[in-house]
């Protein structure tokens, strides 16, 4: 049995150490509540923020007027829009620019163009611009710089594994010391926990290269923590089931594609879309916000490959567009065509679609970020219905945080040492350091790609149905099965990677649960039993969860103003 | 094999070890960092970035190859 160290006892813990977590743990701190920040790498450079961004969506009453209502709609028709509970979204945007006030004030450069903010991308010829362009470069090291300055304790190289409970509410959580070869367990009692871990990646084959299963757009090591633990203990999800593909240049999958100023064009040169035939910081090409799904539709029908053209942007968009992949933190991509003598003045790229992520798909949370699970909050890419990427990470972030920290008096620590949930799991995870000669935790993730490219793919040009549904969710079964049976690790990282693994097999079960249960074809759940869209699920969001390995859905109405 | 750490440069400080998003590196105090886990990396240059001595290079696997044709060619 793997070793436990010494327990920690915190008012608030938060599970990891990205934009979402860092802003809850500074806001938490500074409200007076003793907070933790559980992170698996390095929070200075964890996550898919890790070395920067650039766009950043907010109301600005100054530039957008002071009616919030078209900024509300602009909101949820842009490409982070579909599936929002309004009430949260509402609140999001009201107290989106104080945010960026305080990341400007801890040195973030939210301004780099001059004296005021400014909103380009990912935006449509005459309608209002939500992006903020901001300088995210070294976003990471500054908030860390603050969680710290504020009195939150940082423990680096210690993702949590396990959620625990106690009367139905959190109790704390498990964690595993990866700092050095030989891993160990850490305890960690909490009245409040924040939940923070991102997207969850690596659950379908690497669309453009799969055989490099970490070439992803968004951080790799993001794999589902958040859902899959609070889906043990019984928390809700909501949208799990409606498929997210991010696109980018291939085969180098990255995000970012609105830093990229240019127009995207079929090899004759004619135009995709209709929006812009000259493409400027202000305006780029939206096509592919819009048609989500171009890049493979032009394979399919075979007009493509698509390119994104930049040579016809001026000479101070370029040298804006270069700096804006410094910001966004694509410095690989800049040093990567220097090195090959790749340049945008000479040279169109080819994009395409990438495969499914979960990103705005898993957690429900209410107006305060909490989930079902009283005392037990989500921020960030694993909530289900709210999203808004980095600014909704932080923002909600900084409202779980203050919610949490203001409420923590109101909890009491319970016991967590002698909890037979933490025996199984710690007696789960221990047997694979145990075992000798089995399977690896590579094999597991491989495997569970295969099932969900064949039985819970996403469109275009693939679809569910309860046949394959029902197989899938049988074939997971035994896949886990045998994992649980046969995996062994040789040191603390790769037992990291098992429990990814296993974390992503429970992420993959809740999409097929959740996806059998949509008994209709909407964007890319496509169902060859179901091929239209139901307009009675319009406005409803289908929640799943699990209590005592009994699967429950149930449909709900969104949350409205 | 992603990130290339120059030996001759590297000041063995173990920063790369620490703030790799992926856990990719080993490190003992003293010694230059070792890339245990080159398959795992995400590419996202932070060892380079973060390198006091800039000591670290990133190589893209061949098949990440970023495809690309001259402009001119959508220009006819």
């Amino acid at each position: 049995m793997i070793g436990f160290k010494d327990t920690i006892t915190t008012d608030v813990l938060i599970v990891g150490g990205g934009i979402g977590g860092l802003c809850a743990a500074i806001a938490s701190a500074r409200s007076g509540a003793d907070t933790l920040v559980a992170e698996k790498s390095d929070s200075r450079r964890s996550g898919s923020g890790a070395t920067g961004n650039d766009h950043f969506l907010c109301y600005y009453p100054k530039a957008h007027g002071n009616d919030i209502m078209p900024i509300l709609q602009e909101t949820f028709q842009s490409q982070i829009g579909g599936f929002h509970d309004p009430k949260l979204t509402l609140r999001f945007l009201q107290e989106s620019i104080a945010m960026a006030d305080r990341w400007l004030e801890w040195g973030i450069n939210m301004r780099p163009f001059g004296p005021d903010y400014e909103f380009m991308g990912h935006a449509f010829p005459g309608r209002p611009r939500i992006w903020l362009k901001y300088d995210g470069h070294n976003q990471k090291q500054i908030l860390t710089a603050q969680a710290k300055k504020a009195g939150a304790k940082i423990l680096n190289h210690t993702p949590v594994v396990e959620l625990i409970t106690a009367d139905g509410e959190i109790a704390g959580a498990l964690a595993l010391d990866v700092s050095s070869e030989e891993p160990s367990f850490r305890l960690i009692r909490a009245k409040k926990v924040i939940l923070a871990t991102g997207t969850a990646n690596r659950l379908y084959p690497a669309a453009g290269t799969p055989g490099s299963p970490f070439n992803t757009a968004f951080c790799p090591a993001c794999t589902g923590a958040a859902q899959a633990q609070a889906w043990r203990v019984g928390a809700k999800m909501v949208n799990m089931e409606m498929p997210n593909r991010h696109a980018g240049p291939k085969f180098f999958a990255r995000a970012g594609k609105s830093t990229w100023i240019g127009v995207y064009r079929y090899p004759d040169g004619r135009l995709l879309g209709p929006f812009v035939e000259q493409a400027t910081r202000y305006i780029g090409d939206i096509t592919c916000d819009v048609w989500n799904t171009a890049y493979t539709d032009v394979l399919h029908n075979g007009t493509g490959p698509a390119y994104i053209d930049c040579t016809g942007i001026n000479k101070d968009d370029l040298e804006f567009m270069k700096q804006g992949m410094v910001s966004e933190g694509l410095t690989t991509v800049v040093d990567y065509m220097k090195r090959s003598g790749l340049d945008v003045t000479k040279h169109a790229f080819e994009f395409m679609q990438y495969e499914p992520h979960l990103i705005g798909r898993g957690l429900e949370v209410d107006i305060n970020g909490e989930t079902s699970i009283p005392g037990l909050y989500g921020t960030g890419d694993m909530v289900g219905n709210f999203r808004s990427d980095i600014s909704g990470a932080a923002v909600y972030g900084w409202i779980c945080g203050n919610h949490a920290a203001s409420t923590v008096q109101q909890g009491s620590f319970r016991e967590v040492e002698h909890s037979a949930w933490v025996q199984e799991r710690a007696e789960l995870y221990s047997s694979f350091m145990d075992r000798k000669n089995g399977g690896t935790w590579k094999e597991a993730n491989l495997g569970l790609q295969q099932i969900m490219a064949s039985y819970a793919a996403a469109g275009p040009y693939n679809v569910r149905s309860e046949t394959l549904l029902k197989a899938g969710l049988k074939y997971l079964g035994d896949l886990r099965k045998e994992s649980i049976e046969s995996v062994s690790v040789r040191n603390a990282h790769e037992l990291m990677r098992a429990v990814e693994a296993l974390d992503l097999m429970d992420n993959g079960e809740i999409i097929m649960h959740a996806a059998r249960e949509r008994k209709e074809s909407r964007g890319m759940h496509l169902r060859s039993d179901y091929t239209f869209t139901n307009p009675l699920l319009n406005n409803k969001f289908l929640q799943v969860w699990q209590e005592n390995g009994t699967v429950h859905t149930n449909w709900r109405e969104r949350w409205g103003l | 094999m992603p990130p290339i750490i120059n030996a001759e440069q590297c000041s063995h400080c173990g920063t790369c070890a620490s703030i790799c998003p992926l856990n990719i590196f080993t490190y003992s105090k003293g010694q230059t960092p070792v890339v245990a886990y080159p398959e795992e990396c995400w590419h996202c240059n932070a060892c380079v970035l973060d390198c006091p001595k800039k000591a670290i290079e990133l190589r893209l696997p061949i098949n990440y190859m970023m495809l690309h044709v001259d402009a001119d060619s959508l220009h006819r």
